[in-house]
């Protein structure tokens, strides 16, 4: 779970009473928007990415207005944005009406775990209104802090000093961003980040840090986030329909991650553990449909609703079935097997034979067990495959998995169909 | 502040200062949730394989009792205080709690044991809020804290397995000593690394599994400095996925292979596989297999085709290269490896099947001799026939059945219900124990068996039946009389002869029963020799086994056991009993299925047992009366063997007649609908509980006519005999109607008035009894649903399935058509919010009325006999549900598995 922008953002920075800039929804009519103007002499029109979609390249994306008009034609530019994120392209849905906040500084902010440090960490500097990767790290401040005492006051005030920060920042900073520490570790935080502050001088001289825009992701393991209640919509659109399907499973006993790698894939890997994955997602390349990681010993009736989800996205427009692993430790190859088999079975009761060969890599407790339980399966439903065990080099096995996917696509295909009455 | 602890880290604690002092036989272990659903496993290996090193566990509420190994019992507590007082005493805590309770049982561990200086975590899915509150703690008291998510450390030198699973279930197998050290962020490859490193002659000192959380307490830098210290390790392997800056400063003094995995990551916006391999920053695969490139002065992958390395190391990106990199960088220090390779990593292919497809040689391997001990196992998997199901307990769970929360459709064995229905009676009776539908020639051997057995003429079981009805009790009580008299000597033939013909045939090479061209001689000849032919043959001769030979000729059916049994009576002289012939045919019936272990020995020889009941219940439900010696409600016997199909005997048991095509298509959806509603149903749980009471971890002793006992036992007026409760509401409704064909459109009733009268009634009755303070006033039965409902108008899609089955065949049924009227009319005037569906309780009904509407306006039935029906008629569809609850439950439960603890049952005062 991925938050991007100021809309949730600033409903977020309330619980810690951390004042924001003023931000107006995609519903907001020409009445409040002309307030807002009224309020702030400009504002800014974002649009709107859902999930972990990032700063950069948004830049451009960005839109001013100082009255009604030029900010409903901007919200019509920017509604539907297009973004290529991470080279994937990302759409917006909506925008936001934000108040501009006139300041002499910027600051940027962020709290994370630094693998650095193992530690929480402080990222902080006064330099703002570039990005932060392009900073001298002199001018950047990393601090970590004990977890057990949390943010403190000092921690911030060393971290400015250390900076050489204006006098004027250092006291509005210290009292103000420890409140973010709760904010994140409360709720399940694992990234947090204001980028920018800005320093917006009161009437009496004193600066208040006003956040501008708002980043965060939240610990898909910790249930403390689901407490603030967010729709679940945040962040709908980084994940597909299959991968949210599969995640409904996700239970401390046994992995269920999976990821659409090509919606054209013909071979459909289903792999044991977190080594396997990354190496056979990697030799597999484009002809896999899904990168998946089903270890950690799932029972049998979770691995079998697994199964079930991955055969009716995938198992139409797949050629190989490949059911890959090392030498599993712990997992039970024999419930594990069974259960892949006997969904495999439903499958093709429920939608019908089709044309697939199956190819298989594992070692481990029970394995012949299970090799003979998924033998006597795939011979009842007539589909070719070869079983190869764990002194087979995976990489050999991912190859030999890919020349009967290339067999199946060059005229195999028709043939298994035709063995199966259905060609 | 921390403690002091390895003065090569003076920013932070590390207490251990060489790999040898990792996992040594001196550690003394505590697991934190013991009995845990991985622990359970790995435990008491890790407890043998370290020669017992575990001295306790704890486990809420398990105090008391005892972890058995083979090492000896590991004594269990609720807490570790507990465990403390007890006198033990550790210096290691390994962690197998939840992840929600893993940060707190830290804590306690630290609080109450200050001699712990090691803590493996083994679970996944730490909250990171709690793993930085770990790493802190940790510090704050000088512990190495390993994890979490890992699989723990193994020491092949020191015979020591700490945590989790490392090497499986044999871990002498790949937990080999040599001289390479291993770190790992995969728990998998950790071992899988080990077994690759045999294949090149090099065994292991230290393997340990860092994990790969945000937060690894146990990482990189300080392993290094541990490898560097024992003087045990000359080289190491390193896998490393992408996500943290773990590696980035790390030197090395030894030799080191370094496989980086993972460069398709950066493609990933979100953690998958690892948590933590987030795309986008530094770390990533790229960046990481660079770092190592430097360490090692080298400037390119090594592959066995481009073997680039130096005497400091090698990089791979395919873990099946590191055995050659290892050879190859040691060869550059001078170092050999430890032992002669063992094995290899060509592919090796242990199962084949090309279907008879012309496939090119490379997809075409040649089957192998597998590796010790696999080799063995494979032999004894081809010896083994049939299935054979890991025993659990099985309250509330179902091999046979699910029902989906969503749909309320129950499946059996993989079948809905729903298609279910469009299957014959005596179809579902047999895959209900059989898990495969019957083919036409098993079908017509099925009728022949289960009708050969239906005329209960003369036995006890119908005598003590028809006692029981005029003695006033509900259809199930009276069935259950019959029932109990069929105990497991009256079926001993039966199922001895099936067990023979099991023995005969097992590795025969017979897969399909039908293919009367197999050539039994084999079997015949083992059968003539020894005591197979005394079980099978008989010296008197037997009417009923005659007739059922006879019966099978007429129709056509075949089977290779029925005419292996009739060569050997001639070869041996002697008769052919029914019992037997009995055998043969459900021995047929389940030969694919065992064949191919879907099925376990144990069913196939429980077969004739079962289809015994059927015929009973069925025919015991036909009054004395009816039944003579040879004839069976106006039927003959053999009448009903060659001409007559199981389902058209139910109907003639009930009704007294041969249905006609559309009255059979009727009844066959009726009682398949019938069949289940998964195992939480009353009557599953009933049979479910006979099961388990007589103990099915010794199948034979457990008495499947008891079993259906507690089916029949755990139904009811309020289950089973509830069906009525719609009828006599629809019998209302048409009583003074002069309805004469409930299937005939041109009834000349206006159904909507109808229903819109009997609305207009109903909200008044409902109006009055709300004003009176009566919130349990009578509800209309069918309608509405708890699943269905919220939508406009809503629909039961099993009730749409039905109606749209019969609506194509054209079939017309008035009283279901006026439901639809009557849920439109209790909108219109306000009685629901919406438009309620109708579910697929009033389809049940509706068929049963329709079927007993005649008899019944014409006076054969009266309204109580329509209402023994009813019930009769869901006795016989849920009958074919409970066989195959019994027979899952024999095959995969525990004794008395459905018992509930105590501390689960409430005292209501």
């Amino acid at each position: 779970m991925q938050i991007t922008g100021m809309y949730w953002g600033s409903r977020l920075l309330d619980y810690v009473d951390f004042p924001t800039s003023e931000v107006l929804g995609p519903e907001a009519d020409a009445d409040r928007i002309a307030g807002l103007i009224d309020r702030h002499g400009e504002i800014f029109i974002k649009p709107m990415f859902k999930g972990g979609v990032g700063r950069k390249g948004k830049a451009g994306l960005l839109g001013r207005a100082r009255d009604v008009p030029t900010a409903m034609k901007e919200k019509a530019r920017l509604y539907f944005a297009e973004h290529f994120h991470n080279g994937t392209p990302v759409k917006a849905e909506g925008v936001t009406f934000e108040g501009a906040v006139p300041a002499e500084h910027e600051i940027y902010f962020s709290l994370t775990d630094s693998t650095e440090y193992r530690a929480p960490i402080i990222t902080l500097t006064h330099y703002g209104g570039m990005d932060i990767e392009e900073l001298p790290p002199e001018k950047i401040a990393r601090i970590p802090f004990d977890p057990l005492t949390g943010l403190k006051g000092f921690v911030v005030s060393n971290a400015l000093k250390r900076l050489k920060a204006p006098r004027e920042l250092i006291s509005p900073l210290v009292q103000s961003l420890p409140r973010l520490w709760d904010l994140y570790h409360t709720y399940g935080m694992t990234t947090l980040e204001l980028n920018p502050i800005r320093m917006r001088p009161e009437r009496n001289g004193r600066l208040t840090p006003v956040a501008c825009d708002f980043k965060c992701a939240f610990d898909d393991d910790d249930p403390n986030w689901k407490r603030l209640d967010l729709p679940a919509s945040v962040d709908a659109s980084s994940y597909s329909e299959f991968e949210q399907e599969v995640n409904r499973l996700r239970t401390y006993q046994g992995q269920s991650d999976v990821f659409v790698i090509n919606e054209q894939g013909t071979i459909t890997a289903m792999t044991f553990g977190g080594g396997a994955n990354a190496l056979v997602t990697e030799l597999l390349g484009e002809s896999a449909t899904i990168s998946s990681d089903f270890g950690g010993n799932p029972p049998y009736a979770k691995m079998h609703d697994i199964s079930r989800i991955v055969y009716t996205y995938w198992l139409e427009q797949s050629n190989v079935l490949f059911i890959i692993g090392g030498k599993a430790n712990n997992t039970d190859i024999y419930e594990t097997f069974r259960a892949m088999a006997d969904a495999l079975r439903d499958h093709f009761n429920s939608h019908g034979p089709q044309p697939l060969y199956v190819v298989v890599g594992r070692g481990g407790p029970n394995l012949i067990r299970g090799m003979g339980y998924l033998r006597d399966t795939l011979d009842a439903l007539g589909l070719p495959y070869q079983m190869f065990g764990h002194d087979s080099a995976m990489s050999e096995v991912v190859n030999f998995a890919q020349a009967a996917d290339r067999w199946m696509a060059e005229g195999g295909r028709e043939l298994v169909a035709k063995r199966l009455g259905i060609g | 502040m921390h403690p002091q602890g390895v003065a090569a880290f003076p920013h932070y604690y590390v207490g251990i200062d060489s790999l040898a002092r990792l996992a040594t036989r001196e550690d003394r272990v505590c697991v934190l949730n013991i009995t845990g659903g991985e622990s359970r496993t790995v435990t008491p290996v890790s407890h043998a394989f370290s020669g017992g090193n575990v001295v306790c566990g704890t486990a809420p509420g398990r105090s008391g009792s005892v972890m058995k190994t083979a090492a000896g019992d590991i004594p269990i507590y609720d807490n570790l205080p507990e465990a403390m007082a007890a006198g033990h005493r550790f210096n290691v805590v390994v962690v197998y709690l939840p992840p929600a309770g893993v940060r707190d049982g830290v804590l306690e561990a630290v609080r109450v044991n200050p001699d712990i200086d090691k803590i493996v975590i083994l679970t996944e899915k730490v909250p990171v809020r709690d793993a930085r509150v770990i790493r802190a703690i940790g510090q704050m008291h000088g512990i190495d804290i390993f994890g979490a998510n890992c699989l723990g450390i193994a020491d092949a030198h020191n015979r020591v397995r700490i945590g989790g699973a490392l090497g499986g279930s044999q871990p002498e197998e790949s937990l080999v000593p040599g001289s390479v050290a291993i770190y790992s962020n995969s728990g998998n490859f950790t071992t899988t690394i080990a077994v690759y490193l045999l294949t090149a002659g090099w065994g292991t000192t230290v393997s340990l599994s860092s994990g790969k959380d945000l937060y690894i307490h146990y990482a990189a830098m300080e392993w290094a400095h541990a490898f560097h210290n024992d003087d045990r390790s000359k080289a190491a392997v390193m896998y490393i996925e992408p996500g943290g800056y773990y590696e980035h400063e790390l030197r090395f003094h030894k030799p080191v292979v370094a496989c980086v995995v993972g460069r398709w990551k950066a493609r990933l916006t979100k953690a998958c596989g690892h948590a933590g391999a987030i795309a986008g920053s530094g770390d990533n695969a790229a960046a990481k297999e660079e770092w190592f490139l430097q360490k090692f002065g080298v400037d390119d992958i090594f592959t066995p085709e481009n073997p680039v390395c130096s005497e400091k190391g090698a990089v791979v990106v395919n873990i099946a290269h590191i055995p050659a990199a290892m050879t190859a960088v040691m060869a550059r220090n001078g170092i050999e490896p430890d032992f002669e390779p063992r094995g290899d990593l060509s592919l090796k292919c242990w199962f084949s099947n090309t279907q008879g497809l012309k496939l090119p040689e490379q997809l075409n391997p040649p089957v192998v001799k597998a590796v010790p001990p696999y080799d063995e196992q494979i032999a004894a998997l081809e010896e083994q026939v049939g299935a054979v199901f890991p025993r659990q307990v099985m309250k509330d769970a179902s091999g046979a059945s699910m029902m989906d929360p969503n749909s309320q459709v129950t499946r059996i064995h993989g079948t809905s219900i729903l298609d279910a229905a469009t299957r014959s009676y005596e179809e579902n009776l047999v895959q209900a124990l059989v898990r495969e539908y019957p083919d036409m020639n098993g079908t017509a051997l099925a009728n022949v068996a289960l009708n050969a057995f239906v005329n209960q003429s003369g036995q006890i079981g119908l005598a003590a039946a028809q006692a029981a009805r005029r003695a006033g009790n509900s259809p199930n009580t009276s069935l259950s009389a019959a029932i109990a008299l069929l105990g497991p000597d009256e079926v001993a033939a039966a199922r001895d002869a099936a067990a023979t013909l099991i023995d005969l045939f097992r590795h025969s090479d017979l897969n399909d029963p039908s293919d009367t061209a197999f050539d039994f001689s084999g079997p015949l000849e083992r059968a003539l020799a020894g005591d197979a032919a005394g079980v099978l043959l008989s010296d008197a001769a037997c009417s009923r086994g005659g007739a059922m030979l006879a019966a099978m000729a007429a129709r056509g059916a075949k089977s290779v056991f029925i005419e292996f049994l009739q060569a050997l009576a001639e070869r041996r002289g002697g008769s052919l009993r029914g019992q037997v012939i009995l055998a043969a045919v459900t021995t047929h019936l389940a030969w694919p299925a065992l064949m191919r272990k879907r099925l376990s020995i144990t069913t196939v020889v429980n077969l004739p047992w079962h289809f015994r009941i059927y015929s009973a219940l069925v025919g015991s439900a036909a009054d004395e009366e009816q039944q003579q010696p040879g004839r069976f409600c106006g039927v003959d016997d053999d009448a009903l063997m060659r001409d007559w199909s199981f389902a058209e005997t139910a109907h003639l048991a009930l009704l007294g007649r041969r249905p006609d095509m559309e009255a059979l298509f009727s009844f066959s959806v009726l009682l398949g609908l019938i069949i289940s509603n998964g195992p939480g149903t009353i009557s599953a749980q009933g049979a479910k509980g006979a099961v388990s009471a007589d103990g099915p971890e010794a199948p034979k002793r457990v008495q499947i006519n008891k079993c259906y006992l507690g089916f029949l036992s755990h139904t009811g007026y309020a289950h089973g005999g509830n069906g009525f409760e719609a009828i006599s509401f629809l019998l209302d409704r048409f009583r003074d109607t002069g309805l004469a064909n409930p299937g005939s459109r041109e009834h000349g009733l206006d159904l909507a008035a109808m229903a819109l009268d009997y609305a207009r009634e109903y909200l008044e009755y409902k109006k009055k009894a709300k004003a009176a303070g009566d919130l349990s006033y009578a509800k209309i039965p069918c309608i509405n649903h708890p699943v269905f409902k919220g939508e406009p108008v809503n629909y039961d899609p099993r009730e749409v399935f039905v109606s749209d089955l019969f609506s194509r065949r054209g079939s017309y049924n008035i009283f279901l058509d006026f439901y639809h009227e009557l849920v439109q009319a209790l909108y219109k005037v306000g009685v629901s919010r919406n438009v309620y569906c109708v579910n697929v309780d009033a389809v049940i009904a509706v068929i049963l009325l329709k079927m007993l509407w005649q008899p019944h306006v014409e006076g054969e039935i009266s309204e109580q006999v329509m209402e023994a029906a009813a019930f009769t008629t869901f006795l016989f569809g849920r009958m074919i549900g409970s066989a195959a609850e019994i027979e899952d439950h024999i095959n995969r439960g525990r004794n008395m598995d459905t018992r509930t603890p105590a501390s689960r049952c409430s005292h209501v005062g």
